[in-house]
């Protein structure tokens, strides 16, 4: 029920032209040409300071529209103040108060534009004020003191505000910034429904799931330029990613929410200083390997990790990493070459670390390229009944390991130290 | 709280302020050097209205107190609402048009008419107001450049060069007054703040002015609210921000300058009453504006009662006993703030 948060009649699409916006003589985003059609949630993400929200204010004036054009039906820099503001609702991303207006005297104010010179609130502001007040969840708020209240209360208390406007137009600058989880989804619920009731939403968000999560389509801000809108799945694969924020990370589909997630992995500066290490082989799997992964890499050593099921999630945190490995489909099994090429990679490290992984028949042929490469091995846990899924045959090639002199470690901080170990023997 | 119990608060504290306001006016036209009964007060002025009478009691009531008294209450009520206006302007709790230098340029353009025009009766009407207002309009536009830096302007930078321009305008009206020693006494006199020696004319002039000056800000009182969440939230709400800037500057200049030509430069009443009175009625303007008018009016009715009894016969000037009042209070703002930061 959105009730009297959409005014009725047609939406409006926000239009940007070629858009170059900026401050006095800076010009922060060029040639920006994008839309934000009605009922559609576009999400705006980038580095810092790459004028996200620059291009948010140039639509209601707080930043120079320098060259082309941004319209809501009609352009909004030929628009008055009274009609833009019964158009377009901003949320921006902080607000000051510095005198004690009552949280409904704040949320009242988003109404001024609806009012006439001498009119004062008509029992339909109160109404409208009454439900956005509800709707985000402020209404109990209503007689505190803003200037008393918390940053996530006043953040809602800002949006309520903005929806108070009755805008066709919605522009949100990180509206989730100061919202606990509840309050956060809560929120971004609410814009979903708005915008599904026909709102066009532009948003700034540095959560990339959640802007992932939420928006119809992404667009990203980097280097003084916009990338078109494209759905999230498009717009933010592990490659982009890693080339604007420089940062390397897991990107799949979250099981529960079957929307785009990101887990950061590691910062690209950091992976520079890579070369120096030296090559670690790893048996592992299901995620058993991907912090000791992570760990080495940060250290500067570089990792093989034998051949790994696409979709597996050690398979992607090697590919985040750019560890070598074999890939194989999903639940596929290894081949002849695949076994070669396992073989070839960890004849090349100085050092296996096997990880608590199980072994069955699908990925026993790593443990035993492992056994087999004469590499000196790091034996991480125990090969028990809830381990060997390969008939005794993985206890066997654990057994022949120990007997030739592979080293136990409890825990990864043991590995890490048996690796030093490693490394200074060979040294 | 419901709009309708809201709205009979509002009027309450109003008729309160008024009451509160007519019992000063009353005190301060009984009491004086010679001091009368408060109903020989109200005698004098129902005798004066309805034509006859005129006993010597009479005239002191009807010809030289009660311009006076009214004056003072003019003044304050002209000042507190400039303080009003500055404050929300500038999002600045210790704007107030002495300190931003404006009460200043308003003295130096009142001077520099009453030099150049002499002191015949139209150009003590009409010059020195207009004087007063060019002065006070130049002032704050330059105050207000000279505090900006690229379009935003700094709170302290705002205090420091309204109070660096009031010295010097202050200081070139000494310089005027040099060159003119024929009006240096009285001017020198006036411009501490004096309500001395005001006829009906006073009266009529300033009334005239804080009229014209009250239009906007009455009629805008919601944009003065929003525009104390800054001036690009205020856009975003619908408030053409610019536009409504130079006008309620120009408001706050007409009834500053208004003030300043007939009494002269006092300070601290457009400071410190918008501030006890937003304690009590809180910040939105609808009610702030009308409350701090009548509060800054009975401010300066009881600081002249005061002048005037203190020392009997001798007489203060009221600047002087706002002054004392006033810088300590600015003082006490000053700290809080620096506190709370």
């Amino acid at each position: 029920m959105n009730g009297r948060l959409i005014p009725p009649g047609d939406g409006v699409p926000l239009c940007f032209r070629r858009v170059s916006v900026g401050y006095g003589d800076r010009t922060v985003v060029r040639e920006a040409s994008f839309d934000v059609r009605p009922g559609e949630f576009v999400g705006l993400v980038g580095p810092n300071g790459a004028g996200k929200s620059t291009l948010l204010r140039a639509v209601t004036g707080g930043a120079e529209v320098k060259m082309g054009d941004i319209t809501a039906g009609d352009s909004v820099v030929r628009l008055h103040e009274r009609e833009r503001a019964r158009l377009i609702g901003v949320v921006p991303q902080s607000q000051p108060s510095v005198f004690a207006f009552t949280a409904r005297a704040f949320v009242e104010m988003g109404r001024h534009a609806h009012l006439g010179r001498l009119e004062s609130l008509r029992p339909e502001d109160h109404a409208v004020v009454g439900e956005v007040m509800e709707r985000t969840d402020t209404a109990r708020l209503a007689d505190e003191r803003v200037d008393e209240l918390s940053g996530g209360d006043l953040q809602r208390l800002t949006l309520a505000q903005a929806l108070a406007q009755q805008p066709r137009v919605l522009l949100l600058d990180e509206p989730t910034s100061h919202l606990d989880l509840n309050h956060a989804l809560q929120v971004l619920d609410l814009v979903r429904s708005l915008a599904d009731g026909g709102m066009a939403v532009l948003g700034v968000f540095h959560d990339l799931g959640i802007a992932a999560r939420y928006a119809d389509r992404i667009s990203i801000v980097a280097e003084g330029g916009v990338l078109p809108p494209r759905a999230p799945a498009e717009a933010l694969d592990a490659a982009t990613i890693s080339q604007v924020f420089g940062v390397r990370a897991v990107v799949r589909t979250d099981p529960v929410t079957g929307t785009v997630a990101i887990t950061p992995v590691l910062r690209g500066e950091d992976i520079a200083r890579a070369e120096s290490g030296m090559r670690v082989g790893l048996v592992c799997g299901s995620g058993t390997g991907a912090s000791l992964m992570r760990q080495l890499v940060l250290a500067g050593h570089s990792v093989a990790c034998g051949a790994l099921n696409r979709g597996d999630v050690d398979q992607a945190v090697a590919e985040a990493l750019g560890a070598r490995l074999v890939e194989l489909p999903p639940f596929g099994e290894m081949d002849e070459t695949a076994v070669a090429e396992v073989a070839e990679s960890f004849s090349e490290v100085c050092c296996i670390v096997v990880c608590p992984t199980p072994f069955g028949r699908a990925n026993l042929p790593n443990l035993h390229a492992a056994v087999t490469s004469g590499r000196p091995l790091i034996l991480m846990g125990d090969m028990g009944p809830d381990r060997d899924f390969a008939g005794g045959e993985a206890r066997r090639l654990w057994n022949e390991a120990v007997s030739h002199g592979a080293v136990q470690a409890r825990s990864e901080a043991d590995a890490l130290v048996e690796l030093e170990r490693c490394r200074a023997e060979k040294g | 709280m419901t709009a309708s119990s809201e709205r009979n608060r509002h009027a309450l504290t109003l008729v309160g302020l008024a009451i509160a306001l007519a019992a000063a006016i009353i005190a301060g036209v009984a009491f004086g050097a010679v001091s009368l009964p408060p109903g020989e007060v109200l005698g004098a002025v129902s005798r004066a209205l309805s034509g006859h009478g005129s006993t010597l009691a009479d005239a002191l009531v009807v010809d030289l107190r009660l311009p006076r008294v009214l004056l003072a209450a003019l003044v304050g009520a002209s000042l507190a609402l400039a303080g009003v206006l500055y404050q929300a302007l500038f999002k600045n709790p210790l704007a107030d048009p002495y300190i931003l230098g404006v009460s200043s340029g308003a003295g130096l353009g009142a001077t520099l008419s009453l030099s150049l025009l002499g002191t015949s009766y139209l150009a003590r009407a009409v010059g020195v107001p207009l004087g007063a207002f060019a002065g006070a309009l130049l002032t704050m536009l330059l105050v207000v450049r000279l505090a900006s830096r690229r379009g935003r302007l700094d709170p302290t930078s705002l205090l420091l060069a309204g109070i660096a321009i009031s010295y010097t305008l202050s200081a070139i009206t000494s310089f005027v007054l040099v060159f003119d020693r024929e009006s240096m006494t009285s001017v020198v006199y006036w411009m501490m703040g004096g309500l001395g020696n005001r006829s009906w004319e006073h009266v009529a002039t300033l009334g005239a002015m804080l009229a014209a000056g009250s239009m906007v800000p009455l009629l805008f009182h919601r944009e003065l609210d929003l525009m104390l969440l800054g001036d690009e939230r205020a856009g975003q709400l619908g408030v053409a921000v610019e536009r409504f800037k130079l006008l309620a500057l120009g408001s706050a200049s007409l009834v500053v300058a208004g003030a300043v030509s007939v009494s002269g430069l006092i300070g601290f009443v457009g400071l410190m009453t918008p501030h006890m009175v937003r304690l009590v009625v809180g910040p939105r303007h609808r009610l702030l504006l009308p409350a701090s008018a009548l509060a800054g009016a009975i401010v300066l009715v009881v600081a002249d009662l005061l002048a005037r009894i203190v020392l009997a016969p001798v007489e203060i000037p009221v600047g002087i006993v706002t002054a004392l009042a006033g810088g300590p209070f600015f003082v006490w703002l000053l700290v809080r703030k620096e506190r709370s930061r």
